[in-house]
């Protein structure tokens, strides 16, 4: 399925930010101040590249703490917990083995699927079509996961808000599934190393698949891919002065926030 | 129908769809309290909470849970890696667990 926009005519103004790293409640506040300020017309549709520092594990919005994380094993490596705004599972974002995208854009945007789980593999053609650039033969697979050789390189969540649409996901350069379930409760520790087997068998990296990973040449590819699948212009841009106020706000009442890290 | 007095909970990995989890607390067969959580998706997020208030005061019959689940669900809601029945059975896992 494919974003049918209706006319290259339209001119949907799209910014490109290309972010370095930052912390998790920085990273989620800023994703969050966008697309409060997208829908409000006040920054156009922003497809926006982010890293992890510290590395920080990220729960879905319906996830509890207690039930998904090994706190004190989180202090203990200086990894942060975040609640992010988009449902959807705990993921572990590696300081060095993830590059991050952020895509936003109003709910009217044309042809974009009124059902989120339609609109899932419309926006990810995007990401399939980068790692094509790559050399790596993706594909969208239902619900929210990109898989590459039948396992998954990439995983994705979406929130409409505000009458705005909020996807991130991830792009992983590596992965390593011991320190990922050193940070994760496990239901016992007899399957722990069963659990860590799985990951190894049913995730994949750019490392693995490639050998080698260019950071840059990533998220270049990926640019590529979402300028394609979108057929949208990319205009590089930086953050607006008022999203940069939003997002220090919200990491402060939200995300940085104890009151919303612990809410479930 | 279970009678139990107390706090339970329960994991069920949906078939093709995500984990839910479910914390209760049940007084004479009712639901006083009730969390759902997991890796699902749920549109508009903030739905959840109706959802639960929606549960607690209902008793722990298939019947009335579903009647409860079905109203919900028909609301303007979306949800993703779970369904109405997945909800019930889960309650009704805790329950008897």
């Amino acid at each position: 399925m494919t974003l049918q926009i209706a006319s290259p005519k339209l001119q949907i103004p799209w910014r490109l930010l290309v972010h370095g790293d930052a912390s998790a409640f920085d990273n989620m506040a800023t994703d969050e101040a966008i697309l409060r300020h997208v829908v409000e017309g006040r920054s156009p549709c922003t497809l926006r590249f982010y890293g992890w520092t510290p590395s920080a594990v990220s729960l879905g919005y319906f996830q509890s703490v207690a039930q998904e994380v090994d706190e004190a094993a989180c202090h203990a490596q200086g990894v942060d917990v975040v609640r992010r705004l988009t449902g959807g599972g705990a993921v572990y974002h590696d300081q060095a083995g993830e590059i991050t995208y952020s895509l936003t854009l109003p709910e009217s945007y044309p042809g974009v699927p009124t059902k989120v789980l339609d609109s899932y593999e419309s926006l990810c053609r995007g990401l399939v079509l980068g790692f094509a650039r790559l050399g790596l033969a993706a594909q969208f697979q239902p619900i929210n996961d990109i898989l590459v050789n039948g396992k998954k390189i990439s995983g994705n969540a979406q929130t409409r808000r505000f009458g705005g649409i909020l996807q991130h996901g991830t792009l992983l350069c590596d992965v390593n599934p011991t320190v990922m379930f050193s940070l994760l409760k496990v239901p016992n520790e007899k399957i722990r190393d069963k659990l860590i087997a799985g990951v190894t068998e049913r995730v994949t990296s750019i490392r693995r698949e490639l050998g080698a990973v260019d950071r840059t040449a990533v998220v270049q590819a990926m640019i590529a891919g979402f300028t394609e699948a979108l057929d949208i212009e990319l205009t590089p841009g930086e953050l607006s002065a008022s999203e940069k106020a939003l997002a220090a706000q919200l990491k402060e009442e939200r995300y940085a926030n104890r009151e919303w890290i612990y809410k479930r | 129908m279970p009678t139990a007095n107390g706090f339970t909970s329960a994991d069920y990995k949906v078939a093709g769809g995500k984990l839910l989890r479910v914390r209760l607390h049940i007084v004479e067969g009712v639901i006083q309290a009730i969390t759902l959580t997991g890796d699902f998706f749920m549109h508009p997020e903030e739905a959840i909470e109706d959802l639960e208030a929606r549960l607690t005061g209902v008793p722990l019959t298939a019947a009335a849970l579903r009647a409860q689940v079905d109203a919900f669900f028909a609301a303007d809601v979306q949800v993703i890696g779970a369904d109405a029945a997945d909800i019930v059975h889960i309650i009704l896992m805790a329950a008897t667990s």
